[in-house]
This record gives structure tokens, C-alpha cells and sequence, in this order.
């Protein structure tokens, strides 16, 4: 082959190369990129088919309505009936800046109508009957409604559930926004520096505190023994570090059961050395840390550091402090979990979904996400927790006649005042209401500020709640 | 040059391609049928399966060139058609138009033979199309490249490219006559970077792209001295910093290709709604007349990849991909075949010219590479793009038939 011939294929084979590289990028293109290209908010094709439909109305577990679609001269407009209640639960769908909450991940039931078989997408793309599905939540109106009244003037989140079935029957995050005037006020909303549009329920991240502590008893009983006495004497240093108790007097002899009720930083920290970093990392797993759980909200994942980093580390870690950092509705599937006899059930917001017409379409079932701790174990968790309400740091959350079992926590954190944590249920004997309480540098302890409003939470829930729907 | 296959059945299959997809515009345009439908569907299948059945009788050369031809204009036809009618049936008025000229160019490469010693001439005329440019040209989308005379726009940089391919081929072919002057090669490469910067001037950065990378082809295959290639190479790459450092709207082309997303509602407007539409098609495509082309600007000429992939689907971009690979495939081996070394070149040139083009084009709407204005041959809308394509076209067949009366070199 001469060289002119040998130059020509060279190019040749270059010009074919770039065709190559065209079609595997639109391949690639195709295959990874395209859905989020695709949902880009500035995409036209998104809205042109919305403004057409009437996208389906939402509503509470007893069917109250809170958000559905009117048609004013053929354009679709959206209306939700509270402002501000479900600012992070519904979300909003605008055209402007997207969507957010249940409106943008069950988006495309909101704008379909019928099931997503196949059949019906070709019958809908030939004849779109221009109405979406309905979503029927868990939330119990009332309860969310008491929820946001007991949090007001506070930062953080409340969120509670049927320890049973993972119902959600509240869930407020605060700082919230007006989701009628969000247009108007986006600019202030966005910029907002306490992150009004942040949902803590299922994005926030906050060292647990003494919330923790229920993990580090399940390795006390595992790899300890939980009735060896222990005497705190209010401090003690861990590798160069003091770890506190918030008595400074220290809490005398105590066994796991005192230690759990009293809350005593000392005892914990000094167990989480004899545990092992291995050990309690193998329960925080098990508790669902360092594992995304999924509710149909944008969520962030629990974490528990799976590395060790020495002795000071892994004593904070026995406290809830150090590198340990949860979301609310974690810790509300732990003690939920606790309470159902350790099967931890998948949390969810929508319970059904239903054609125009009114058919059941879908109806969540109820998953379990995993078994937690053997029976012993959990028995006698169940009783520490009821002995703190009882006698110990969680005494503001009890109720007359009702037994309530919880934890309280007290968080530190860089910004200097504490996380106020309390995670707790009732009745004792038979749960129906699991609720999580957090306040967000509140500055108080769990005990003092937090178990108040969980007791008022469940109060309500068990007077106004229809838990057999 | 003798065929393997019997030249009929691809050129059946072909009608049946163009029966299906018209029966597919009659069925999208069925609630307001019209003779404007009635017209472009017969229109459009006598003119494609006339022109190959004439093209058949008349030559013995590569009949397959125009049939992928074909293929890609019924495709861009359907498109244009179903964002315009208008503009469709004036696509089909155009492509009548660019089949005669592609006769026209075939027999006068055939049957004439002074070609090769037009050198001054060629130089001169493209030196004038840019004159014309400068002086008569009207700016749109950001480039000036039309003038208007009499009421009818034309872009000369569509002409001068095939013009560009002669003065290539002139020179590279009679290298004996022109080694005679002292640094021929350096001239040469002068005169091609006058071109160049001319392009650069009215910002038509796509064409400029083209006229660089077919030089630098056909200098890869003939020039003998190296260094002249690796000074072309240099001072490219020394332009290709310089323009980006001084010209705002080189800089703006690379960063809306890097990250187009921030620039959403501006600069990056265009690749954005082209990339919206890509995504929108998936692989089988909206459907015709389901989707929405007309989102994307120049939805009928530049971005024509892109309508058609939303709604004929990513399978058919890539379809339309591999008709371009098989055009360059046979545009190649026609050149090899050719023992004309000066017809070897004009084959070479314009297979680089359609390759290039086509590349440039469909990279920058998928953002591949940087986004610069060119039409999809055969596939866009527009007058002068068909035109000189379907010119191209006609000389890229001359040359694969064999000419006997060329003295073989």
C-alpha cells in the first residue's frame, strides 16, 4: 500500500471515529443524562401539557382536602388550602422554581390519570383525560395542625407515627414558608439564612445527643453485662478528654437501668470502650444509620462514622455526640421500632391514590424494614425507656392514665446551644403513637423543653387521631 | 466501475421508505388535508425515485452515494414539512432545484475538462464571494453571511467552500508546476488563512471550522514537507488561544459548551432547549408531530438533528449518523478508485467537506464539541445549503466514474 492510500484510510478511519464518539455520547446521553435533562424545570415540554391538566387534589388520612386544582379559563391553578401547614409535606408545584414535597416525587401520578400501565399511557397519550390522580395521606390534619401550634416561635422539627404500620400522622419542619406567596417571595425565601425551604424532618442532620444512647444500651446488654454496677463520680477522662455528667456530683452506683433512666454521660461513654467501635457500629446499622430511608421527600442519610478514630471518639459516639449525626424521622423509625417489639416499619406519607373517578389505584402496603434486636433485648429496652418517664430525665412527658416511654437528649453542637431531643411512645402496653420532638439550638435540655410538647403531642394523638381508618 | 448488486433494489426499498413516511404525514396532517400534502407527497416520491432511476441510466459510477442522499433529504423533507408546511413545500421547490444542479455539475465535470487549470480563477472568485460578503452581507443569527440580491438571500460561504475544494485540489495535483516558486506550500497556507480570517470576521465559525479542517486533510495526505503541516497545526492551535482570548464570542461558544446550565435563559439558550429536546425524544421518539420542535430556535435549519431526534427518536439520529459514515465510506473509495490524481482530490475534498460539516453540526447540537451555526447537509432547510450541497454531490459522482481522457498522473 503506497503512502497516499495508507494517508487516505488514516483519515478515513479518523472521520469514522468522530461518527463513533456522536453516537455513543447520544447513547450515553440517552441512558444516564436524559431524565434529568428532561426535568429541568426549564424545559417547556414539562409545563405545556400541566397548564392543561388539573392536577389531583391531596388529602389527609380522613379525607379532609388540602391542595387541589381549579380551572379558571382553561389555564390549571393550583390551591392549596393552608399556607403554610404543609409547606414541606406537599411542597409546591410552580413554574418558576420547579417542584418540591409529594407534588414533585409523585408528580407524574398528580398528572396521570390511571395506572402507568402501558395500555393506559398510549390511551392517555392519544386521549389525555386532563385529570390527575388524588393522593390520600397518613397525616392526621388536626395532629399536624397541633404540631406546628406546639412548635411555633421554636426552630426544628416534630414528626410522629403509628409505630405499627409506619403511618406518618404528622410531620412539621421549622422555619416553613407560605406556599401561596412563594412566587412573590422566593428571592427572601431562598436566601433565607435559618433555610425556611430545608424540610428537618427528613434533611436535617443533628448529633442525636442521649437519643443515642438506646443504641449503646443494646451493646451494653450485648457485649457487657448490663447489671455490673458502675460508680459515676460525675466526670471521668477518656484518652485526655473529660466526659461530664450534667450532675456534677456524679450519680453514685449505678447498673445499666439507673445509668439509662438518669441519662449518665459517664456510664455510656466509659461502655461505648468496652463495646467496641466494630460493635456499635454493627448496631447503628442496624438501627438504619449510614442507610438512605426513603419517604417520597428529599431526605438526607444518618450517619455513623465507619472508621474509628480512637478512644475519645468512640466514647462520644456512646453519648450520641462526635461524628454521630441523625435525621428526625431516623430516630422516629428506631423508637418506633422499639415500641412494635423491634420490627421497625417503613415510614410513609401516602396511603393511597385514587383515579379521578374515585378507583383505587395503588394503596401503599405496609413494608417492614428490618427486625431490631432479639426479644430480650427489647423487652427490657422497652422497660428502661418507660422507667425514664417514669422516674428519670423524661418525667415532663408523662401522662395521667397513659404509660409513656421515651428518651430524652441533650445535643451539643458548634453553635454552642444545645439540640433539645425527645423520642417516645404510648401507650406502653400497646403503642399507637410514636413521636419525635427536636428543637433546634433551643439551649435547654430534651427533658425540660422537648418531652413537654411530645407529651401534648401524644395526648392529642390518642384523643383525635383514628388510628383503625 | 461495475455494480455488485442489482441498482433496483435499493432503489425500491427506498420508495417504500418514502411511501411509509408519507403515508405518516398524511396521517398526521389527517384532519386538514390539503393539496399542499397532496403535492409534497407526489412530489416528493417522483422527484427521488426519477432522479436515481435517470442517474442509474446515465452513469457508471457509485450509485449508492445518491441514494443515502435521498434517504437524509426525505428525512429532513418530513421534519421541515411537519414544523412548516410552508417551508416544506418550498424545501421540495429547493430540492428540485439542487437535483438539477446536481445533473448540471455532474455533466460539467464529466464532459469538461479544463477544471484543473483554472487556479487564478478560482482564487479570484473566492476572494469576490468575500468581497460581496463584506460589503452586501446582512448579519443573522450572529453571523455575517447572507447578502440579498433582487430579494433572493444567499450565502456565498456555501459556494466558496466547494471553490475551496478546487483550489486545493489544483494545487495539490500540479505541485510540479507550482514548485517551481520559492515556499508554495507557506503561500498556499497563506492564502487558505486570508479565508479564514475572513470567516472569522463575518463569525462564521462553523464554516471557518470546515475550511480548516479540509485543508488540513488533504495537506495531511499530500504534502511531502512535513514541517509545513506541523507549522499549520501550530499556528492553529496559537489562533484557536488567540481568538478565544479576544473574541467574546469564541469564549462564550466554549463556555456554554463546558457548562451550558447556567446561562439557561441567555447564552447557553439555544444548546440548552436543543439538549431539552434530545432528552425529550428518548429512543423511539415523541412521534411525529407529538413533540415540540418549535421550542428549539432554528428548529428547521441548524437544530434540524435535534427536532428530528425528539420526535423520531435517538435510533433515527443515529441512523442519520450512520447514512453520513456510509457517504464518507463510498466518497473515500471512489477516491481511491479514481486514478485522476486532480479528480482524487475534488472526491477527497468534498467527502472531507460533507464528513466535516455533518460532525460539526450534530456534535454541536448533542454538545459534543462547541456549538457553531452550520447546516445538516440535505437534511437542513435553506436554499443555498441544497444547493451547494447537492453541487458537491454532482461533482463527487463525475468523479467516480472513470475518466479516461485524464492524462494519469
Amino acid at each position: 500500500m503506497n503512502l497516499e492510500k495508507k494517508r487516505i484510510l488514516i483519515l478515513l478511519v479518523s472521520l469514522c471515529i468522530g461518527f463513533a464518539i456522536l453516537i455513543g455520547y447520544l447513547s450515553y446521553f440517552q441512558i444516564f443524562r436524559a431524565e434529568a435533562v428532561r426535568n429541568n424545570s426549564y424545559n417547556k415540554r414539562l409545563w405545556i401539557n400541566e397548564d392543561k391538566i388539573l392536577r389531583g387534589s391531596i388529602t389527609d388520612r380522613d379525607g379532609n382536602l388540602l391542595a387541589y386544582s381549579e380551572a379558571t379559563d382553561g389555564i390549571a391553578r393550583r390551591i392549596y388550602k393552608y399556607d403554610r401547614l404543609y409547606s414541606h409535606v406537599i411542597g409546591y408545584s410552580l413554574k418558576e422554581y420547579g417542584k418540591s414535597g409529594l407534588e414533585k416525587s409523585y408528580n407524574s401520578y398528580l398528572v396521570g390519570a390511571n395506572e402507568n400501565t402501558a395500555i393506559n399511557e398510549l390511551i392517555n397519550l392519544i386521549n389525555p383525560t386532563g385529570v390527575g390522580n388524588n393522593l390520600k395521606l397518613t397525616i392526621d390534619h388536626s395532629l399536624q395542625a397541633k404540631a406546628r401550634e406546639l412548635l411555633s416561635g421554636k426552630k426544628g422539627s416534630i414528626v410522629a407515627m403509628d409505630p405499627k404500620t409506619g403511618e406518618i400522622l404528622a410531620m412539621v419542619s421549622l422555619p416553613d414558608f407560605n406556599v401561596n406567596t412563594l412566587i412573590q417571595e422566593w428571592n427572601t425565601v431562598s436566601e433565607d439564612t435559618s433555610s425556611p425551604l430545608f424540610n428537618r424532618a427528613t434533611q436535617g442532620l443533628y448529633p442525636p445527643g442521649s437519643v443515642f444512647k438506646i443504641a449503646t444500651a443494646i451493646g451494653v446488654i450485648r457485649a457487657s453485662n448490663p447489671d455490673d454496677l458502675y460508680n459515676c463520680t460525675g466526670t471521668v477522662i477518656i484518652d485526655g478528654k473529660e466526659f461530664s455528667d450534667s450532675n456534677k456530683n456524679g450519680h453514685g452506683e449505678l447498673s445499666l437501668d439507673e445509668a439509662f433512666a438518669k441519662s449518665c454521660n459517664t456510664y455510656f461513654a466509659t461502655k461505648a470502650l468496652e463495646i467496641g467501635h466494630s460493635e456499635l457500629l454493627q448496631i447503628a446499622i442496624e438501627l438504619g444509620f449510614n442507610k438512605k430511608l426513603e419517604v417520597g421527600l428529599e431526605s438526607s442519610t444518618s450517619v455513623f462514622p465507619t472508621d474509628s478514630k480512637g478512644d475519645t471518639d468512640l466514647a462520644a459516639s456512646g453519648i450520641g455526640q462526635g461524628r454521630i449525626l441523625a435525621t428526625p424521622l431516623n430516630m422516629l423509625a428506631i423508637i418506633s421500632g422499639i415500641a412494635n417489639d423491634g420490627a421497625m416499619m417503613e415510614p410513609y406519607l401516602v396511603s393511597e391514590m385514587t383515579s379521578p373517578e374515585g378507583k383505587i389505584i395503588k394503596s401503599q402496603e405496609q413494608a417492614l424494614i428490618m427486625q431490631v434486636g432479639d426479644s430480650n433485648e427489647i423487652t427490657r429496652l422497652k422497660e428502661m425507656l418507660r422507667e425514664v418517664v417514669k422516674t428519670g430525665t423524661g418525667r415532663n412527658a408523662s401522662i395521667k392514665n397513659v404509660a409513656v416511654a421515651g428518651k430524652t437528649g441533650t445535643a451539643e453542637n458548634p453553635t454552642g446551644k444545645n439540640h433539645a431531643w425527645f423520642a417516645g411512645f404510648a401507650p406502653f402496653d400497646d403503642p399507637k403513637v410514636a413521636v419525635v420532638v427536636i428543637l433546634e439550638e433551643e439551649g435547654s435540655s430534651g427533658g425540660s423543653s422537648a418531652a413537654p410538647i411530645a407529651r401534648d403531642i401524644m395526648i392529642h394523638a390518642l384523643n383525635n387521631v383514628d388510628f383503625n381508618r | 466501475m461495475k455494480n455488485l448488486v442489482d441498482g433496483r433494489l435499493p432503489r425500491r426499498l427506498l420508495l417504500l421508505f418514502e411511501l411509509m413516511s408519507m403515508s405518516l404525514i398524511l396521517l398526521y396532517r389527517r384532519d386538514s388535508l390539503d393539496i399542499k400534502i397532496v403535492a409534497l407527497a407526489i412530489g416528493l416520491l417522483v422527484v427521488v425515485y426519477g432522479a436515481n432511476y435517470i442517474l442509474s441510466r446515465l452513469s457508471d459510477g457509485d450509485l449508492y452515494i445518491f441514494l443515502i442522499v435521498s434517504m437524509l433529504m426525505s428525512i429532513g423533507i418530513i421534519m421541515i414539512f411537519r414544523i412548516s408546511s410552508d417551508l416544506g413545500l418550498k424545501q421540495l421547490l429547493w430540492l428540485v432545484i439542487g437535483i438539477g444542479a446536481f445533473f448540471g455539475s455532474y455533466f460539467m465535470i464529466t464532459k469538461l475538462s479544463f477544471w484543473e487549470s483554472l487556479f487564478p480563477v478560482y482564487i479570484a472568485a473566492a476572494y469576490s464571494f468575500f468581497a460581496m460578503t463584506l460589503i452586501l452581507g446582512d448579519r443573522k443569527h450572529g453571523a455575517i453571511n447572507w447578502i440579498s440580491i433582487g430579494g433572493i438571500s444567499f450565502q456565498p460561504a456555501e459556494m466558496t467552500k466547494i471553490i475551496l475544494v478546487f483550489i486545493l485540489a489544483c494545487f495539490f495535483s500540479g505541485r510540479d508546476k507550482f514548485s517551481r516558486y520559492k515556499y508554495a506550500d507557506y503561500w498556499m497556507m497563506g492564502v487558505i488563512y486570508s479565508f479564514i480570517g475572513l470567516l472569522f470576521i463575518q463569525r462564521d465559525l462553523g464554516t471557518a471550522m470546515i475550511f480548516m479542517g479540509i485543508f488540513t486533510g488533504l495537506q495531511y495526505i499530500y504534502s511531502n514537507d512535513r514541517k509545513v503541516i506541523r507549522a499549520n497545526i501550530g499556528l492553529f492551535t496559537i489562533g484557536g488561544i488567540a481568538a478565544y482570548i479576544l473574541f467574546d464570542h469564541v469564549k462564550v461558544r466554549i463556555m456554554t459548551w463546558l457548562n451550558p446550565w447556567p446561562y439557561i435563559d441567555n447564552k447557553g439558550y439555544q444548546i440548552t432547549q436543543s439538549l431539552f429536546a434530545i432528552a425529550e425524544g428518548s429512543y423511539f421518539g415523541t412521534g411525529l408531530g407529538r413533540g415540540n420542535p418549535s421550542f428549539i430556535p432554528l428548529s428547521y435549519n441548524d437544530f434540524i438533528f435535534s427536532s428530528i431526534t425528539e420526535e423520531m427518536g435517538v435510533f433515527t439520529g443515529i441512523g442519520i449518523i450512520m447514512l453520513f459514515m456510509i457517504l464518507v465510506y463510498r466518497g473515500f473509495k471512489i477516491a481511491l478508485r479514481q486514478d485522476s490524481k486532480f479528480y482524487r482530490m475534488l472526491a477527497l475534498g468534498i467527502t472531507l467537506m460533507f464528513g466535516l460539516q455533518s460532525f460539526v453540526i450534530i456534535g454541536g447540537v448533542t454538545k459534543v464539541i462547541p456549538l457553531t451555526g452550520l447546516t445538516l447537509p440535505f437534511v437542513s432547510y435553506g436554499g443555498t445549503s441544497v444547493l451547494s450541497s447537492f453541487i458537491a454531490l454532482g461533482i463527487l459522482q463525475g468523479a467516480s466514474e472513470k475518466l479516461t481522457r485524464e492524462e494519469i498522473r
